[in-house]
């Protein structure tokens, strides 16, 4: 309105009120452009989860209510996979207190080493690079060839795990074949990995000013308060997302078990996933495999909201401040 | 107008969500259908087979599709190898999608895949070869048999025998085995040959094939033949259990899983025995090729008996899919695969022991190039008589991993064979049913 009103005399009519269009025209295409290229460069993902994702998971909702082998016409049964697997299947119930069991301790352990090592390594000391490559470097290995280590490792007399342990007098557990040991084991394999989250760590304390330290120390700060008061803080969107990305993985774990227990003894390190697999591609009880699947993403989707919804008041994103 | 594009979007992306649910629904179309062998179309020469295995058995199978392609020409014969660890999945999957092979491989799962129809009867297509079975392959094809229904036609089978280290015995001035030994005459050799954490007697029975054949030893049954129900915790089968269970336990003559996962990673009987800590230990014919190799003086001789001589077969058949296109061709490639010629490969290979006896019994199997050692593959074929014929019920997998999680303990030493069995019976009642007895 303005612009039109303080236009120049002498400008004729039609430029007068196409004087915003060749602007917006202007954006538009640019926009249009931008929104071209970001169609063509997200296709291959939207057209692979619509084909290879989508698709499958809302046919696993059908499959859930039904029993199928895969090799003869799916039957519907209802809910009836569901009441077995909450009521009457105690392996299934034995899975799931597994899967919590190592969720709950591995997710939030590993946190807490990572940020340990995270502080350790962001420190100023003599060859802190190569300490940095060797905490990451487990998180490059194959989980297979992992596996094989630990299974030297946590061997009963001859690991040397157990070694140490004899050294100050403990009789170190049969890790692997005990039932009451062997989610332990795998939780302690786990934190052998925590070098990824702490490397998002890192990079997350590089990021915090350095001023905020300077001002901390004048005021007579002591190393431990500056941690609680500035570096955590500060990184609590990175714990945020480690924290996320973790439950989403332990509640997943697959890998791990399938090659280290095959979830034996006894289904002690049985796990929802390999249990899920076992059931839709071993003994062809598709239908029940589907169903053990949507009761692991709404265990997954609970715990990631309860996740969100406290984060309002444990995260602090600098830009909302500012904001 | 900006909540319109909103909602517009929304409805798109749930519409184009909706219409990949839809369409996954339209693309597994097949699954509704019910399964139906198809009339063999004599216009199909395109054959497809399956089998699992690694480097040496893809050689051995080529060699046999050659000479199968050599005697049909009209044919195209394609092998497909599998890896061991996917081979079921991605059978499975290739049935359910209705692009399943001509020709396939199967072992104790057989009856998965019959039970739901899933394979072509074949006796018609026997009888019309004029194929005597009993003579061609013993009593290894009553395990291919369901409800009355031949399914596969033995390829592969050789029962479980009993490896010896020479020098062991030597040392000890122990006579080597021979089949007649019964449990007491082999645990006073595997007590003698045991020297502490050191050197065990045996490599040890935990494994399935080993403590089912025990029980059959000693007259009892993991499954009815007959019924198909469970039977393991009847007083023969506990008897049975307990005694392998006390060569690790009672007598120390065997190393426990404990002992093993000491001497290294991943280590079992097998990589044991190799390393000459074992004295005697039982396993099938895949042994052979990697101790020919090595530098152990070793033998074979069969598995030792007890009050009945019983022992457990490895092996594997070929059988039709029902989604093969041309079920006559796919018999006709068989019949040659599991005749003399066609099983020539797998002796001469030294992949495998051939299910069809003559070959067995030939000299290619017995005395062949690639064996350079003084062994005793008469083994085989003296064992053959031996081995306890099996049902391979439909819930064969569920089963062995029943056993696996019921056993886990029990061979810690954590639990007795009686405590362990009336476990496990009641685990196998749950899906298989009750026992009758």
């Amino acid at each position: 309105m303005t612009i039109t009103s303080s236009a120049p005399a002498g400008t004729d009519a039609p430029s007068r009120r196409g004087a915003p269009r060749p602007t917006r025209q202007r954006m538009t295409q640019h926009r249009r452009k931008e929104a071209l290229l970001f169609y063509l460069f997200i296709s291959p993902w939207v057209i692979g989860f619509l084909a290879f994702m989508a698709g499958p998971m809302l046919f696993s909702i059908y499959l859930s209510f039904t029993e199928w082998d895969t090799f003869t016409p799916p039957r519907w049964i209802g809910l009836e996979n569901y009441t077995t697997l909450l009521f009457d299947d105690p392996v299934f119930r034995k899975v799931m207190f597994n899967t919590f069991f190592y969720s709950l301790i591995s997710v939030p352990l590993g946190m807490g080493v990572s940020l340990f090592l995270a502080n350790l390594l962001n420190k100023k000391i003599v060859l802190r690079k190569f300490f940095r490559t060797l905490v990451y470097l487990p998180h490059l290995i194959p989980l297979v060839a992992v596996a094989l280590i630990f299974q030297m490792v946590l061997a009963p007399e001859a690991g040397p795990l157990n070694q140490m342990l004899s050294w100050v007098g403990i009789t170190g557990p049969n890790w692997l074949m005990d039932p009451a040991w062997v989610k332990p084991a795998l939780i302690l394999m786990s934190l052998w990995q925590a070098g990824g989250g702490t490397i998002l760590l890192l990079a997350g304390m590089n990021g915090i000013p350095k001023e905020f330290y300077e001002a901390a120390e004048i005021d007579g700060a002591s190393g431990l308060q500056q941690f609680w008061t500035i570096t955590f803080p500060q990184l609590t969107p990175v714990i945020f997302f480690n924290l996320i990305m973790g439950i989403i993985a332990s509640f997943q774990v697959f890998a791990q078990v399938f090659i280290l227990t095959e979830g034996g003894p006894d289904n002690a390190s049985q796990m929802a996933v390999p249990m899920l697999f076992d059931e839709a591609f071993v003994f062809y009880n598709m239908g029940y495999g589907s169903a053990i699947a949507w009761i692991l993403f709404v265990v997954i989707m609970v715990f990631t909201a309860i996740a969100f919804s406290t984060s309002g008041r444990w995260v602090f994103y600098e830009t909302e401040v500012r904001r | 107008m900006r909540q319109r594009r909103t909602l517009d979007r929304r409805t798109l992306l749930s519409g184009t969500v909706a219409a990949a649910g839809a369409a996954t629904v339209a693309g597994c179309g097949q699954i509704f259908a019910e399964a139906e062998i198809k009339e063999p179309d004599p216009s199909h020469t395109r054959f497809v087979m399956t089998v699992w295995g690694g480097e040496p058995d893809r050689e051995a199978y080529q060699a046999r599709v050659d000479l199968a392609q050599e005697q049909f020409p009209e044919y195209e014969i394609v092998l497909q190898l599998i890896p061991d660890a996917n081979y079921a999945q991605k059978v499975q999957t290739m049935i359910s999608s209705d692009t399943g092979p001509d020709i396939m491989q199967v072992a104790e799962d057989i009856n998965v895949y019959s039970s739901r129809a899933q394979l072509v009867p074949l006796d018609e297509m026997i009888a019309e070869a004029g194929i005597d079975m009993e003579r061609t392959f013993g009593d290894v094809r009553e395990g291919y048999v369901f409800e009355g229904s031949t399914y596969g036609i033995p390829d592969r089978s050789g029962a479980a025998i009993l490896y010896y280290n020479r020098d062991l015995f030597d040392d000890k001035g122990i006579e080597y085995p021979t089949g007649d030994w019964d449990w007491e005459t082999f645990l006073a050799a595997a007590t003698e040959l045991t020297e502490g954490k050191e050197q065990f007697g045996f490599g040890g029975a935990s494994w399935w094939p080993l403590w089912f054949s025990l029980i059959e030893q000693n007259g009892g049954h993991v499954v009815d033949p007959d019924t198909g129900l469970p039977q393991i915790n009847s007083e023969e089968a506990v008897d049975a259990l307990q005694w392998a269970q006390d060569l690790f336990f009672a007598h120390e003559v065997a190393p426990s899983e404990v002992d093993l996962s000491n001497m290294g990673p991943d280590m079992g009987p097998d990589g044991a025995f190799e390393q000459g800590l074992i004295a005697m230990n039982s396993t099938g014919f895949w042994a052979i090729g990697s101790l020919a190799e090595g530098d152990l003086n070793w033998d074979v001789a069969p598995f030792f008996r007890g009050r009945e001589q019983a022992v457990s077969a490895f092996g594997s058949a070929l059988t039709i899919p029902r989604s093969a296109r041309n079920s006559r061709g796919s018999f006709e490639i068989i019949q040659f695969l599991t005749g003399v010629e066609g099983q020539g490969p797998i002796a001469s290979r030294g992949q495998d022991v051939p299910a069809n006896i003559d070959v067995q019994t030939s000299d290619t199997f017995l005395d062949p190039e690639w064996m350079d050692e003084d062994v005793d593959l008469e083994v085989f074929p003296n064992s053959a008589d031996m081995i306890s014929s099996r049902q391979f019920i439909p819930e064969w997998n569920q089963m062995q991993n029943t056993i696996t999680d019921a056993t886990a303990t029990f061979w810690l030493g954590q639990r007795n064979a009686r405590e362990m069995a009336d476990d496990l019976q009641e685990r196998l009642e749950a899906f298989i049913g009750p026992s009758s007895s």
